[in-house]
């Protein structure tokens, strides 16, 4: 049995534990900082090996700026975006963070990113025609401009040179010789495609789908397919361009089985194991590859199968606290500008930097794929720009996966989609009107 | 009252006091935070404030077919998990126990090794497994000429977030089924030979009997855990093959943190508390009635 004293004693610690701590909480938010320094947080989701480019990169600019504080924190995308939105909503967002432009529309909405037109224009700015436009376009929204953007990754063509010299398709000289339209692209795969086992089915397959959601979008798109009405009142996912783009598809893969059933990211693997011919994947992917010695891959721009051509893109950019004032803000923009300006070793790690002059420049067309895949830019299209983009985003992808996977026909899967997104814009607008009293 | 008895009444309190702080702070206040919620249209996104609309939200849940469609996802899983786990950790617990505490020792560690693996590592593990045209099992299969579309097929791919979670769940029940047949006394089983009763009767007369009230909490435990079934599928298959293993934990998320639509994502967390309330409820009852 304990004896009061002992409990006395015992209390009192756990009171003078809560009253350090408690000392030592003042401590920080009366502001003693240990040092001068002017601190930015910095917020971002690249958990790959982008993670250690950007690192690097930080590391530089502390060095070469001893008077500003950069703290990176990454975080993997999914439970970034929550995180970095609530944070932003009660206020607390970190000074700099990145935001995909695909999800810039509700930081606007939200009112959580500062617009960048004045720090681009000002002294120690960016000229504004230097990024390409389509890009610049990407991060504006009513004549005001949201992020800078630090490059843009498109998807595109990556095939495995030897299953090509195999298969014979190969220019005059010898050389692999990737599809650019449809009829170079349908030849491939019924070349590629084969049983190589022998157990009477094919284990060897010209091209793959895995990501849906990006191969799908490039599609209709290039079937001259639309997602959304111009005013974005009305989704027409099923209209008959999309119809007949996804029902291309569903043919080479359930009748003509030159397609393997869909696995999503999943297939990617088998690209890496060498057993397919050609994958739509995106720049980002490169550094995969890159350390697969054993692998000898090439780079193109997509082929042609639809009418227009056209590439899904996302784009990283980076947006501002807010509220940010003073030292705050300029130390901020310093370091945004010095990751925009030094963009290449960032799109030397499988990306394609936003600016144009860093796009021509010699060191850039050294980077063999990228430059590739830059060619696709005056085409590339973002998702389309709403504020309930992760909502759309899980329908789009559960009638693209229903549409290919063939168990409904493709006008059921776009049409039911269509129709939720449509309750979706209802429900918006709805909402729109309450808060406008 | 002794002083002694309210000295020891005083400590027991107190020693519970750290977690009844951390069950107030992070449970009871966000479920009753949450029920709150649930009454609201609070739209994240929404310059608009939040609206009360009552029951707006259950009835809502309760019309809509992807909530429908999640709750059944969620309670084939239920279906399928518990009988294989309880009876999966039954039959290996009855095994090491006959096993000598050496090479028994050995098998416990090596089952119960899976369920200290997080759940991210577990699942990105397992996709490439299951994958249907380049994983592992299918790899293994192709000289038996078999191709199984582990989690391509909406058919198969509950089947297969099932047998990974017995994999990875495993292991907790059985140790604690292992403990519970370590308490039954031996002299039992000797009189019971004694008397002539086999390996079976000895079993079903002595074995379960006495292992009800242990075998009782592990499937109570269970069933509550995997109503609440969320990492395997998100990490596995994504709610996919066509939504067909998106459970409802995967919804509420999906609803509260892609949609922010708080109000609704509390409501039909709300709806699930209901369910699993039920069932325990049940199973408490049957476990006294027994008795």
């Amino acid at each position: 049995m304990f004896c009061i004293r002992k409990l006395t004693t015992f209390i009192s610690l756990i009171l003078l534990i809560l009253f350090i701590s408690l000392l030592a909480n003042c401590g920080k938010s009366t502001g003693i900082k240990p040092s001068r320094k002017v601190v930015i947080r910095f917020w971002n989701g690249f958990t790959g090996p982008d993670g250690r480019t950007i690192l690097r990169l930080v590391k530089r600019f502390n060095r070469e700026n001893p008077d500003v504080q950069v703290l990176m924190q990454r975080m993997d995308w999914g439970v970034y975006y929550n995180k970095l939105f609530v944070a932003g909503l009660g206020g607390r967002a970190p000074e700099v963070f990145i935001v995909h432009a695909s999800s810039m529309e509700r930081f606007i909405q939200a009112q959580v990113a500062r617009p960048v037109d004045d720090l681009v224009r000002g002294a120690n700015g960016i000229d504004e025609s230097d990024f390409a436009e389509n890009i610049w376009q990407a991060v504006e929204k009513d004549g005001r401009h949201y992020a800078l953007p630090l490059d843009v990754h498109p998807i595109g063509m990556y095939y495995n040179k030897k299953l090509f010299r195999e298969a014979g398709i190969v220019d005059e000289k010898g050389n692999p010789k990737p599809p650019t339209n449809r009829e170079e692209f349908l030849d491939a795969l019924t070349k590629i495609t084969k049983d190589i086992d022998g157990d009477g089915k094919n284990d060897q397959w010209g091209y793959v789908f895995t990501w849906y959601r990006t191969n799908m979008y490039t599609f209709l798109l290039q079937w001259g397919g639309r997602i959304f009405t111009p005013d974005y009142q009305k989704c027409v996912l099923d209209s008959a361009e999309n119809v007949e783009a996804v029902r291309f598809f569903t043919d080479l893969i359930h009748k003509k089985k030159v397609i393997p059933p869909p696995e999503n990211f999943d297939s990617w693997i088998g690209f890496r194991q060498g057993k397919v011919g050609i994958a739509f994947e995106g720049i980002y992917m490169l550094e995969d590859l890159k350390r697969q010695k054993d692998l000898d891959y090439g780079a193109a721009p997509l082929p042609l199968l639809g009418k227009v051509p056209a590439a899904w893109a996302d784009s990283h950019t980076i947006c501002f606290k807010k509220d940010l004032s003073g030292e705050h803000l300029d130390a901020a923009w310093r370091f945004a500008k010095y990751l925009s300006d030094n963009s290449l070793d960032w799109a030397d790690g499988g990306q394609i930097p936003a600016r144009k002059s860093l796009m021509e420049s010699e060191r850039f067309k050294g980077m063999t794929a990228q430059w590739e895949f830059a060619k696709m830019i005056p085409y590339i299209r973002y998702i389309p720009r709403v504020p309930f983009a992760l909502e759309f985003l899980g329908e789009f992808d559960t009638a693209a996966e229903r549409g290919l996977r063939g168990n409904v026909s493709a006008e059921t899967a776009l049409s039911e989609a269509a129709a939720n997104v449509n309750k979706i814009i209802k429900r918006q607008n709805e909402e729109q009107k309450r808060s406008k009293p | 009252m002794t002083r002694a008895k309210y000295s020891n009444i005083f400590y027991g309190y107190l020693f519970l006091l750290p977690y009844l702080i951390l069950f107030c702070a992070f449970i009871l206040l966000p479920l009753i935070y949450g029920l709150g919620l649930s009454l609201f249209q609070w739209e994240v996104l929404s310059n608009a404030p939040p609206r009360f609309i009552g029951l707006g939200n259950y009835r809502e849940a309760l019309g809509e077919t992807y909530f429908w469609k999640a709750l059944g996802a969620t309670l084939r899983f239920v279906a399928m998990i518990v009988p294989s786990v309880v009876f999966g950790a039954l039959l290996i617990a009855l095994a090491l126990n006959a096993l000598p505490e050496k090479s028994g020792g050995f098998f416990k560690a090596a089952i119960f090794a899976p369920t200290i693996i997080s759940i991210s590592v577990a699942g990105i593990l397992w996709r490439w497994f299951f994958s249907a045209e380049f994983g592992l099992f299918n790899a293994w299969l192709a000289p038996l000429g078999v191709k199984v579309p582990w989690i391509t097929e909406n058919r198969w791919a509950m089947k297969s977030v099932v047998l990974m979670t017995v994999w990875w769940t495993l292991g907790g029940p059985m140790v604690v089924l292992l403990a519970g047949l370590k308490q039954i006394p031996e002299q039992y089983y000797e009189a019971a030979s004694i008397d002539g009763a086999g390996a079976m009767r000895r079993f079903f007369h002595i074995t379960l009997p006495l292992l009800k009230p242990v075998l009782l909490f592990v499937i109570v435990m269970n069933i509550i855990g995997s109503f609440q079934v969320f990492g395997q599928t998100f990490m596995i298959t994504r709610g996919g093959p066509e939504l067909s293993t998106r459970v409802l934990v995967q919804y509420i998320y999906e609803t509260a943190f892609a949609s922010y639509r708080l109000g609704y994502g509390s409501a039909m967390s709300w709806l699930l508390f209901i369910v699993i309330a039920v069932f325990s409820i049940l199973q408490f009852r049957l476990v006294r009635e027994r008795e």
